[in-house]
């Protein structure tokens, strides 16, 4: 059971955004994340605000820029779109490795991009760490074996999102509405490293959300591997999205973003390095072990190495010929 | 008594014995009788009910002005609560009572204080407004500090926190040591296993209401309505006859919810307080925190064999915590399943603030038949001996040798040594075996009564309780069978303390218990409808038989049931026995033995169970599909267990951190094998209708048969339990 | 249990805490510390009780309940469906699983005002009258179940895989239920169901 709230229907995008501007008040996209945290008692708003109310937020439509996917589209409505998928494979992939089929029933693109991570002290009212306002990391001196092997603190949560981390590796363009107007950047600018805001992984301005994004169809090969440790249900331990050109045998142009592994998607430039300038079979090696140069692992998670590295290795191998 | 010949044993294996058995029960099955009902495929009773949502669980019971409870729980491991204020809490909306349950904190999650309010969310927001004056302790969860002497006394003042010592008729430290001088090959392994808990789907809960004659009833999702009853009786200082406890349907127990919970108390305790009645569900957070666990173990196995391959001591020094109370004995396998001329045990059950332990589904043999199996397979390489050859020469269970004959068929163990290779470069796959052992013969004590009608209706009334493993289902067939008569004729009446007395559903104790009472009490019923229309067939009623649905006499004449019941005098005919000792019969125990195939990945870590062969005994088997589906469920909670469980606990604050089904892996469909099950029949002469339990054997030999297979898909053995992918690459010497 | 308090905080502090960051949650950003720009152009609902419809197996209903109750409340507590349960309320176990425009959902994790508008359909609408959908027919056949608790959700789950794949493979129906936990753990038999149902459409 949660806290009560008062909620609202959003009729258009700019009525959000003034319901938005109230104190308190939180988005709601299918729900998932948001009612789980209030379960826990970890985040009390005062008003729900019902995106999906919103009447053709959820399309999912080609431009002449790509494609454009409203931000209450279902995550299964992304991983059944025979076009989109064509043009996109990675994307398709990312979306149906979310979760669960209801989970993927009910969640948005808009959720999944900005879903709270799943740290055991974050998530427990128990515990106040530096992520929800407290003092220092527990996890630095407890459980970590499944929090970040990259970034510097002060918090060490790993960014849970399958999507985001494809949707960086496609330099895809976040669109976000706000009580000023709307506005838009590469989605990679929208996440934060805690260093530079530790209670909050990603940016927006007060009433802002995400309306939609955009994603270019220039790096027409792509795919996102996951690793779980129980492959029915989980977070990604590790995931490589991988979103590239392919000539012949190489890649002319290729971008590997690592999930799962640092507190917001991870884009690893020597791996992508590695893979340019190496056949793709003779890539596999130099690639994937350069993905994790400047991993600082915690006490407990030097096993995600390994992972990451096998993430990557089979990102790439997915592109050999059968 | 009558002396009572049968022919016991199993297939290629029979022999004659005479055994006493009481003269009103009717002639015990044995190998040669012939059987309508019991042994067939037979769907469950309650399948429709199941399936529609009509089923009603504990949780769905909802009565006149039925208040919702919640409980405040200590978020520390260790504290004293100087003060519960309950005075804001009894003033917001909806709660109509409160009440302090303890002051004392010695885990994470232990109850503190309880409110009752007309709903879910108001007793919710009531329990956030409990006033409570924390001093905070100094705690241990970790089971080595725990055994440390400066570590923080658990239970206070000088009570230690390790309870241990070697156990009786045991060998000494010297003998051990110079068996295992003499011995040919010898091993040297420290097993450790993490605390589970059993995450029934149905969290422990209560329904309560107290009777305008003072009496109570309860609904609750328990595997012992008596225990239950009797519980609640002495914490109210009532007569057990004036509380009656219910439950229809229960969403899983594993034997966590064998004995009386503590929810029950305070449901019922609130409901006398508030004069209204009141439910108690656990939420899922609690169900981890305080609703029981299995034990953890330390295992350190010395063990070593002579030449021969025969085994010249077994010696295990162990130790594990069950939190607060609660044994972690896992020595059963180890002083029981092989032959072993030097034995030794000494163990120490850890205390520490972590919620108690309760049963869990073959408590202690899980555990420790991982470590012995492990430690056979380790010999068996040593020896240069084949695993099963190994198990074999020193296992004197007949049964078990045939089955392993039987298992390692079908598991292709011949082609066993191919398997390492066959998995592609990134992949290893191996084969893996474990002995299984198990008791689950059965009490005396359990009663069942048979109702006929003139009608012809069936009623048997027995108090015991389904807990999904299909009890009920196979009353109906074992009273059919005696009557001639369909399973869905048979109305089976269960799951409250009204009906005649039987024990709690563990130990895998229901079948064997319950079946003999409900056989001896329907020929007793039938007998009295036998004599009832003995003159219409114009026989003698010793001469009559029922079968096909009709009462034939033995010149052939017959009438249909309904018609023999037609001639009943009076309303029914009411049988009620109770089932006696066992025989002395042909085996006491279950043997069985499981194959696991696995394919390990070699980049990442992760194991698929690929295959599981599993062959069991369990005496007769009444209902095979109902048997194998218990066998299916005890090998996926068997893997679950290897692979993927453990309560993780932070060091710091004592707190579990992993409470809920994201974080506390239990196996989901893409992690369950392929599985093919043999049910190996035995007659065992041990009771009127010799069935065997079958609930805890297959769970036994499941993680130690995982284990053996990845060990022998890498070469490296995993000791420490659940293998997990960053344990197998460490193995692997991935970094 | 609600009432864990985090070390050093009252649990009112400690959502003071939380709630300066209100709004930095799912997709809005920030707010600012007075009340904005709030047309009403869209009517606030709550946190009182609030009367809204829910059309349920066919049958519209009006029910009273509070925004922040969920779907799973509503049909258990003010419709009477009990066949979902509430095992984790957490969205993880599956055995809340309903039917919402015919698919599958966690109704643990869906407020039931998101349902408003919607067919929704629970295990109590699958059969007519006496007789039994064919998945509900499978599961008994091939005894997909043992303390049934998990049930009615892995029947809405396998309703929805069928009638979106109408014929599953083996690792199709996996997939499809892999948001569903048994812990008596009679998936084999439930994959043996789904399978069975699927032939007998």
């Amino acid at each position: 059971m949660t806290s009560p709230f008062t909620f609202w229907d959003a009729r258009t995008a700019e009525e959000a955004a003034a319901l938005l501007s109230k104190k308190g008040a939180m988005a709601l996209g299918g729900g998932v994340d948001l009612l789980g945290e209030m379960k826990e008692g970890i985040r009390a708003p005062e008003h729900i605000v019902n995106l999906r109310s919103i009447p053709g937020l959820d399309k999912i439509q080609k431009t002449d820029r790509g494609w454009r996917v409203g931000a209450t589209a279902l995550l299964t409505d992304i991983a059944d779109h025979a076009d989109l998928r064509k043009d996109l494979p990675g994307f398709a992939e990312s979306a149906e490795a979310v979760a669960t089929p209801q989970i993927r029933n009910q969640g948005t693109i808009g959720g999944n991009l900005a879903q709270r991570p799943r740290c055991w002290y974050y998530r427990a009212a128990e515990f106040a760490c530096v992520k929800k306002g407290g003092k220092g990391c527990p996890a630095e001196k407890g459980e970590n074996r499944y929090l970040a092997i990259f970034g510097d603190g002060p918090c060490h949560i790993v960014h849970p999102s399958d999507c985001a981390p494809m949707l960086v590796a496609l330099d895809a363009r976040l669109f976000l509405r706000g009580p000023d107007g709307a506005r838009d950047l590469p989605i990679a600018d929208f996440y934060e490293l805690p260093s530079k805001n530790a209670l909050c992984e990603f940016t927006l301005k007060p009433g802002e959300f995400i309306e939609a994004v955009e994603i270019p169809t220039a790096l027409p090969r792509s795919t996102y591997v996951k690793i779980r440790e129980k492959d029915s249900f989980d977070f990604a331990i590790a995931a490589c999205a991988i979103a590239g050109k392919i000539d012949g045998d190489h890649f002319t142009d290729a971008r590997v973003v690592l999930g799962g592994v640092a507190p917001v998607p991870w884009r690893s430039v020597t791996a992508e390095a590695n893979l340019r300038k190496n056949t793709i079979a003779d890539a596999v090696e130099p690639a994937s072990n350069s993905a994790t140069d400047g991993a600082r692992p915690m006490s407990q998670n030097a096993w995600k190495i390994p992972m990451t590295k096998a993430a990557v290795a089979r990102a790439i191998r997915s592109f050999l010929p059968r | 008594m009558a002396k009572r010949t049968l022919r016991v044993g199993y297939p290629g294996n029979y022999r004659e014995i005479e055994v006493d058995s009481p003269d009103a029960e009717p002639a015990p099955w044995d190998a040669d009788s012939k059987l309508a009902v019991v042994g067939k495929r037979s769907p469950r009773l309650e399948g429709a009910d199941k399936v529609t949502g009509k089923a009603k669980y504990t949780a769905d019971v909802k009565l006149q002005g039925m208040l919702v409870a919640r409980v405040l729980r200590s978020p520390y491991a260790r504290a004293t609560a100087r003060s519960i204020g309950l005075a804001k809490a009894l003033k917001m909306p909806g709660v109509k009572a409160a009440i302090e349950v303890e002051k004392e904190a010695r885990y994470h999650g232990q109850a503190i204080a309880a409110v009752a309010a007309e709903t879910e969310a108001q007793a919710e927001d009531a329990v956030a407004a409990i006033e409570v004056d924390w001093a905070v302790g100094e705690h241990v969860v970790d089971v080595e500090a725990a055994r440390k002497p400066n570590a923080p006394r658990v239970h206070g003042g000088k009570n230690p926190n390790e309870r241990g010592g070697e156990a009786q008729n045991t060998a000494t430290e010297e003998a051990c040591v110079t068996a295992l001088k003499k011995s040919h090959a010898t091993v040297d392994i420290t097993f450790t296993t993490p605390v589970v808990t059993h995450s029934c789907l149905e969290s422990h809960g209560s329904v309560a209401r107290w009777e305008s004659d003072g009496s109570l009833t309860v609904w609750d999702s328990t595997q012992s309505i008596f225990g239950v009853r009797d519980g609640l009786a002495r914490g109210f200082q009532l007569p057990a006859e004036k509380v009656r406890v219910v439950k229809e349907h229960m969403g899983g127990g594993f034997g966590s919810k064998l004995g009386m919970g503590q929810h029950s108390m305070i449901a019922a305790r609130l409901a006398r307080e508030a004069k209204a009645p009141v439910k108690l569900m656990l939420t899922r957070k609690e169900e981890h925190l305080a609703g029981g666990n299995r034990p953890s173990s330390v295992q350190r196995v010395r063990a070593g064999a002579d030449k021969d391959g025969k085994l010249t001591c077994l010696w295990l020094q162990s130790h594990g915590t069950g939190g607060i109370n609660g044994g972690a004995n896992c020595a059963g396998p180890l002083m029981s399943l092989y032959n072993c001329p030097v034995r030794r045990l000494w163990h120490a059950d850890v205390i520490t603030n972590a919620s108690p332990a309760a049963a869990f589904r073959a408590p202690g043999h899980v555990q420790g038949m991982f470590a012995l199996e492990s430690t056979m397979d380790e010999l068996a390489g040593k020896l240069g001996l084949d695993p099963i050859e190994f198990r074999k020469r020193n296992d004197q269970n007949e049964m078990r040798q045939a089955e392993y004959g039987e298992g390692a068929k079908m598991a292709g163990w011949e082609a066993r040594a191919h398997l390492p290779n066959s998995g592609g470069r990134h992949k290893a796959r191996g084969l893996g075996v474990s002995a299984s052992i198990w008791g689950g013969g059965g009490a005396p004590g359990a009663q069942a009564r048979c109702v006929i009608s003139r009608d012809g209706a069936v009623e048997i009334q027995c108090g015991t309780q389904d807990i999904g493993t299909g009890t009920r289902t196979i009353i109906a067939m074992i009273a059919a069978e005696e009557l001639g008569l369909k399973p869905e004729q048979v109305l089976v009446k269960l799951g409250d303390t009204t009906l005649p007395f039987s024990h709690g559903s563990g130990g895998s104790m229901t079948a064997p218990s319950v079946t003999p009472a409900v056989r001896a009490a329907t020929a007793a019923a039938r007998g009295r409808v036998f004599e009832a229309c003995a003159k219409s067939l114009k026989a003698d009623a010793d001469n009559l038989t029922a079968k096909g649905g009709n009462v034939v006499a033995k010149g052939g004449a017959s009438i249909p049931w309904a018609e023999a019941c037609s001639k009943i005098a009076g309303a029914n005919v009411s049988e009620q026995a109770t089932r006696a000792q066992n025989f002395r019969g042909y085996k006491d125990g279950t043997a069985g033995c499981q194959f696991a195939e696995v394919e390990v990945d070699l980049e990442t870590g992760h194991v698929q169970v690929l295959r599981v062969v599993a062959v069991h005994d369990c005496g007769r088997v009444v209902n095979p599909l109902l048997a194998e589906s218990q066998i299916n469920g005890g090998i996926i909670q068997g893997l679950s267990y290897a692979l993927l469980e453990q309560r993780i606990l932070d060091d710091a604050t004592g707190r579990m951190m992993n409470a809920n089904f994201s974080d506390y892996r239990i196996a989901g469909p893409k992690e369950i094998p392929e599985i093919s099950v043999v049910l190996f029949d035995v007659s065992n002469g041990r009771t009127n209708t010799g069935v065997m339990g079958i609930g805890e054997p297959p769970i036994v030999p499941t993680p130690a048969a995982i284990a053996n297979a990845v060990a022998h898909a890498i070469g490296k053995r995993i000791t420490d339990l659940p293998i997990t992918p960053d344990k197998i690459l460490a193995a692997l010497g991935k970094k | 249990m609600s009432a864990s308090k985090p070390d050093g905080l009252s649990r009112r502090d400690f959502l003071g805490v939380t709630g300066a960051l209100a709004g930095a949650g799912l997709l809005a950003g920030k707010s600012t510390a007075g009340d904005g720009d709030n047309r009403p152009a869209a009517g606030g609902l709550g946190p009182d009780p609030v009367k809204f419809g829910l059309r349920v197996n066919g049958k519209d209903h009006e029910v009273a309940a509070e925004p922040r109750a969920t779907l799973l409340d509503v049909l258990r507590d003010s419709l009477d469906l009990t066949g979902a349960k509430k095992a984790c309320d957490r969205g993880e176990c599956g055995a809340c699983t309903v039917l919402v425009d015919g698919k599958a959902v966690y109704a643990c994790m869906m407020l039931a005002l998101q349902a408003r508008g919607r067919e929704i359909r629970t295990v109590e609408g699958l059969a007519k009258g006496e007789d039994l959908h064919a998945v509900q027919a499978a599961f008994i056949e091939h005894d997909g179940y043992q303390c049934g608790f998990c049930t009615p959700g892995q029947v809405m789950a396998t309703v929805a895989l069928l009638e979106k794949t109408p014929s599953p493979s083996g690792d199709q129906i996996r997939a499809g239920l892999c948001g569903n936990l048994c812990r008596c753990a009679a998936y084999n038999r439930i994959f043996d169901a789904a399978a069975a149902a699927s032939k007998a459409k």
